[in-house]
């Protein structure tokens, strides 16, 4: 457990709080679960304490498609935070969902000079990870969609 | 109500920048500050109001207090702002404020670390992709500015056909205003040949699309009513119109890639100022990178959507252009005082004191962009009324 900011900044897991943990939930169970409000109906990510529309906090969620289309992207080619200095290059792109929001992920199974905005994409959901407080997730990753 | 022409920046103190090891914060702020007052041909006794950014390596709560102390100041009127890059014009834009509603007469904003040789950018770093649960983008890999702003430069450039040459033409142009600024970082003369050769940080931005990443040093202004400016040592630099605008929904906005509020908070200051984008002689935008020069351009007013990379091709940018822009260097070559050093070269352009003076400088634009297309502040500086 960490107990300092710089140890927290140091980690590159991402942290569950109460409003999110839904959403994290999901991932376990290999859905994307999409952010929505009971009042106005409106469709969100990322997920937050109250619709950004209506302000309401009766909110709920759908599965999404896992369908989408990168929106844009960056390949990076220094990584700042030294966890991902291995990687380098990586995408992380902006994926507008087959519901509408974008959400930002990577783009993965393909050579980075192939993603293109406009690409079509297809969900996958990386292997388990802990947060900083051993809460299980796993994120929520992009590759080219087939055909 | 309109604020306009009714204060002014009557001082300007600045630090040296870039490596000042064994400087603290405090030494840097308060070196500005004195510097600032005397410029005014002021005295300490005259300083009524005190607003303050809080270091970005030292984030103290309760700076303004803290630095109020440490100069032995009482005053009048106190605050405090943090809104990324924004902060420095829309701190001047309140102590405007705070002057014309008589909260107090004469104000001192202020902004200074040691952020390359001292404390490590603790504050950014936990910062950056932790804001936005639960994606927590920092899981993606997404840590550090070049990363947050390269997405939306790719799909601006995307949408507009803007090339990479665009993108150079940019910081080719401030670093030749550079080259004539004894005080900047970098002054070695930069070709397109040389930038498109340079490396890649997170594609489309390169190396010299980015800001310096950290300076040491300070930059202080001091504020009052344009009455009281004009019998000071210096030429008043009147603020004629100023904006604060905000999405704050950043990135989760499709329409943010390629424009930021800095079109609303323009749009204020034109309109307070009785101002069109025609009348402006010289900006000074906040260049933390190439592409938010072209956009903010365009949110300006200054080019039509997807023109400013051609105008900015065109050489426009430079002394003897249509829209000389950033004549110290700007936060690309001169130093990273996130937006401060800008804004003192906005004041310089008006007084006549630039080391790249643009002749009959009389209406001079300074942008402040913050927190990633989220916030945007905008001042209008003019002589005034002669």
């Amino acid at each position: 457990m960490p107990h300092t900011l710089t140890e927290l900044v140091a980690g590159a897991a991402p942290i569950v709080v109460e409003e999110t943990r839904g959403y994290w939930e999901g991932t376990l169970a290999e859905e994307l679960r999409v952010q929505t409000c009971n009042e106005c109906g409106n469709v969100q990510m990322p997920w937050g304490p109250c619709c950004t529309r209506c302000l309401s906090q009766d909110l709920g969620s759908i599965v999404a498609s896992g369908r989408g289309r990168v929106f844009s992207f960056t390949v990076v080619r220094q990584a700042i935070h030294p966890n991902f200095s291995a990687q380098v290059p990586y995408v992380i792109a902006d994926i507008e969902l087959e519901e509408g929001p974008i959400m930002t992920s990577n783009v993965t199974d393909c050579p980075v000079e192939d993603v293109r905005i406009g690409m079509p994409v297809q969900l996958w959901f990386d292997n388990e990870m802990e947060d900083a407080f051993h809460t299980k997730l796993r994120l929520p990753k992009f590759r080219p969609a087939k055909g | 109500m309109s604020i306009s022409g009714k204060t002014a920046i009557a001082g300007v103190g600045v630090t040296a920048f870039g490596k000042l090891p064994g400087r603290s914060a405090w030494s840097l702020q308060t070196e500005a500050v004195k510097r600032a007052i005397d410029d005014a041909g002021l005295t300490k006794a005259d300083i009524d109001g005190l607003l303050t950014a809080p270091p970005l390596a030292e984030p103290l709560l309760l700076h303004a207090e803290q630095l109020g102390g440490k100069l032995g100041l009482r005053t009048n009127y106190l605050s405090q702002k943090f809104i990324g890059g924004a902060t420095a014009v829309a701190l001047v834009a309140e102590a405007a404020l705070a002057v014309e509603a008589g909260l107090c007469e004469v104000a001192v904003c202020v902004y200074g670390e040691n952020a390359k040789t001292g404390l490590p950018m603790l504050f950014g770093r936990a910062q950056m992709g932790r804001g936005q649960a639960p994606s927590d983008d920092i899981a993606y890999g997404l840590a550090g500015g070049p990363i947050m702003e390269a997405r939306a430069a790719k799909r601006y450039m995307n949408e507009f056909g803007v090339t990479e040459e665009m993108l150079g033409s940019v910081a080719v142009a401030f670093r030749e205003h550079a080259s004539r600024n004894p005080g900047a970082t970098y002054r070695d003369p930069l070709t397109i040949e040389q930038y498109l050769q340079n490396r890649y940080v997170s594609e489309p931005l390169r190396v010299l699309d980015c800001t310096i990443g950290a300076s040491d040093g300070a930059v202080a202004v001091v504020v009052t009513s344009s009455e009281r400016a004009r019998d000071l040592a210096k030429p008043p630099a009147v603020i004629a119109g100023a904006g604060v605008a905000a999405n704050l929904q950043g990135l989760s906005d499709p329409d943010h890639y390629t424009s930021y509020p800095g079109a609303r908070s323009a749009a204020t200051a034109y309109r307070m100022a009785g101002l069109e984008p025609e009348d402006v002689d010289v900006a000074q935008f906040y260049d933390c990178f190439t592409s938010t020069v072209l956009i903010t351009m365009e949110d300006y007013g200054f080019c039509k959507r997807g023109e400013a990379g051609p105008f900015a091709l065109e050489g426009n940018l430079k002394r003897g252009g249509a829209l000389p822009s950033n004549t110290s260097g700007g936060m690309l070559s001169e130093a990273n005082l996130v937006g401060w050093n800008v804004l003192a070269e906005g004041v310089r352009q008006i007084r006549g004191e630039s080391t790249s003076q643009v002749d009959d400088a009389e209406v001079c634009v300074v942008a402040g962009q913050g927190g990633f297309h989220a916030a945007h502040a905008t001042l209008l500086l003019t002589k005034g009324a002669a």
